[in-house]
């Protein structure tokens, strides 16, 4: 049995008198893509904010390769990329210094940051352009850039949220094939959105959440097999059963 | 290296990168040291025009009369035609003229008194009351030389010695006198000069420094709106090293500008020593940390830019007009009371204690510790007032 490498265990989270996050727990084995999905206010960003340090549970815990977030968060940091929804970038810098300021802050020396940024450049197909200012790339490349700096000290641990919002078809593509690609090399990956045909192609396995909670959670295959034949139904069709119809916004 | 100065010279680079931004804020402070250079540039005292209509054009004494105004270094003398200038005082694009009359030289020469004419709108204004004073004085310094021709004259009334020989003996020895006065008056400043540009150049520097807090208030914000906060935090980079980081990047970007802004004052209006320029940069400094540790407070506190960039605005000109960027505060009174709770009271009277009173930055005990003081503690309310998610625990 694969090794559980991110374990989180009975979290919540609370803000005001609203229940962001009501009890979550599941387990990421080690080299394993898993998807959090849920409709918008689901609690997924909390989820991932707590996962990654940034936010602190009010109850439970998360532990990264035994290293919990409430008690060594540097240790889980060292450990953890990750890419936010927003293109969290510096837009009057330009893609390499982007990379390289990000690579300091995960401990890289100025030397090693060019290095690793120049090779996840080539990776996303934007070394060419690693000295363009970010205000003039397109969204896709903003995109790409967005997911290499998250891959910038070589973590273990990938949070991609949402990674492909909004882009075209080739960015997406390219993005899809950087995960597989990290996949295959043993990177265990964290990965939420909202186009379910993507979570299909690229997870192992699914939780879905909704108002604070996991109400499914398992492969792609088996879940779309609780309602249907597998080559029959998607896993939209799954989603939409679970969390329902009605509008969330 | 630290990873707050990492973050200070990723700041530092990000405002090298926007080349309007850096345009405006280094020309800003040309731009403010040019129309102080316009207001009171080159001229350390008083300098007007007085304004004159000769009606008594060609006569001898009203000639004297315009030369020994002429003499006087911070008057310039406009000659008028008298319905030119009457105009003009109708029109109030005069305050006040003076007139020599027709028969001011033959009245003179006569040994009868003469007149001179001044017309003015109200009371002439402060440079007509300023010129007039000047031009009193020359009617004066006249007067006594008429009385000293006068005195000759009859004292040698009874010797067979021409008038004119006399007359021309006197004017030597009253030229003589006017070169080397028997009274003479020499001018000592204590400290540095009384030069206008030290009354305002301290006001205008910490109003300058000031900007600091509208910089540092919107800077954790922008990095909320844009997400990179979030991403930071996911990284070693602790919350106390990223305000340290803003902290650093906007007291250098203060800093920058101000010694911008007295470097030009050192060369063009040359008030510092070097030792008195280094102790205004030491000031600079601490004040521009002071500013920046209040703007971190706001960033800390405000959901969103243009909040930011209310509160730091509204801060920065309250700062302003209580602490005597515009006005003296007089001792004793409320308002004195509530300017003792701005920091730009404790950095104008540091800067006026060095620029015009001559001190050190020995007798600024009070006004830097006061200043270093804000920022240490500014730094560390808005570390603890900092919420990564406002709303959560």
């Amino acid at each position: 049995m694969a090794e559980e490498f991110l374990v989180a265990k009975e979290l919540h989270k609370s803000f005001n008198e609203h229940k962001a996050v009501d009890g979550v727990s599941f387990t990421i084995h080690k080299g394993e893509n898993f998807g959090l999905l849920g409709p918008n206010g689901a609690g997924k960003t909390t989820t991932i904010r707590m996962l990654s340090t940034v936010l602190k549970p009010d109850s439970g815990d998360v532990t990264v390769a035994g290293h919990s977030v409430k008690h060594d968060s540097d240790a889980v940091r060292d450990i953890i990329g990750f890419c936010p929804q927003e293109l969290a970038l510096y837009e009057e810098l330009s893609a390499l210094d982007n990379m390289v300021f990000f690579g300091r802050m995960v401990g890289l020396d100025g030397k090693e940051a060019k290095a690793q940024a120049m090779k996840h450049l080539e990776m996303m197909g934007l070394a060419n352009r690693a000295k363009g200012k970010i205000a003039k790339f397109s969204g896709g490349m903003k995109r790409r850039i967005n997911l290499a700096i998250a891959l910038m000290g070589d973590p273990e641990l990938l949070f991609l949220d949402e990674p492909t919002v909004g882009i075209d078809p080739q960015s997406r593509n390219n993005i899809y094939e950087t995960i597989e690609g990290l996949q295959a090399k043993g990177m265990t990956i964290l990965y939420t959105t909202h186009y379910m045909e993507e979570a299909n192609r690229l997870c192992d396995r699914v939780a879905i959440i909704d108002g604070g909670k996991i109400i499914a959670l398992d492969t792609p295959h088996n879940l779309k097999s609780q309602i249907g034949p597998p080559d029959k139904v998607t896993l939209e069709d799954v989603f939409l059963k679970l969390t329902g119809r009605s509008l969330r916004d | 290296m630290n990873r707050a100065f990492i973050v200070a010279i990723r700041e530092v680079r990000t405002y090298l990168q926007d080349k309007a931004d850096l345009a405006f804020s280094l020309l800003l402070p040309i731009v403010i040291f040019a129309l102080m250079y316009f207001a009171f540039g080159g001229e350390s005292l008083f300098h007007g025009t007085v304004h004159v209509v000769n009606e008594d054009e060609g006569g001898a004494y009203s000639a004297v009369f315009l030369e020994q105004l002429e003499a006087i270094d911070v008057l310039d003398v406009e000659l008028l035609a008298a319905e030119d200038a009457d105009a003009k005082l109708e029109d109030s694009d005069l305050l006040m003229v003076i007139y020599i009359p027709e028969d001011f030289s033959e009245n003179l020469a006569s040994g009868e008194p003469a007149q001179l004419l001044f017309k003015q709108r109200g009371n002439g204004g402060d440079e007509g009351q300023i010129v007039a004073s000047l031009v009193y004085g020359v009617a004066e310094q006249m007067n006594q030389e008429f009385q000293v021709y006068s005195e000759v004259n009859s004292a040698l009334a009874e010797y067979d010695i021409p008038r004119e020989r006399i007359n021309i003996v006197t004017q030597n020895y009253l030229d003589q006198e006017r070169a080397s006065p028997v009274i003479g008056v020499n001018e000592q400043t204590v400290g540095s000069s009384p030069d206008p540009v030290n009354l305002f150049l301290p006001g205008v520097v910490t109003m300058f420094v000031l900007f600091a807090i509208t910089l540092s208030a919107r800077a954790i914000v922008e990095e909320r709106r844009k997400g990179t906060l979030e991403r930071l935090l996911t990284t070693r980079l602790s919350v106390g090293q990223l305000f340290m980081g803003k902290f650093l990047a906007n007291v250098s970007r203060g800093f920058v500008q101000t010694l911008i802004l007295l470097i030009l004052a050192y060369i063009v209006f040359q008030i510092f020593t070097p030792l008195t320029f280094i102790e205004c940069l030491v000031i600079a400094l601490i004040f521009a940390a002071a500013a920046s540790a209040l703007g971190m407070v706001i960033a800390a506190v405000a959901r969103s830019e243009d909040g930011a960039t209310w509160i730091a605005v509204f801060f920065t000109m309250v700062m302003v007009m209580l602490g005597g960027t515009f006005f003296e505060i007089g001792e004793g009174s409320a308002l004195y009371t509530i300017s003792q709770f701005s920091i730009n009271t404790y950095a104008n009277s540091a800067f006026k204690t060095i620029i015009s009173e001559g001190g050190s930055l020995a007798n600024l005990g009070l006004e830097l510790g006061v200043m270093a003081g804000v920022a240490v503690v500014g730094l560390v309310l808005s570390r603890i007032l900092f919420k990564v998610m406002p709303g959560g625990k």
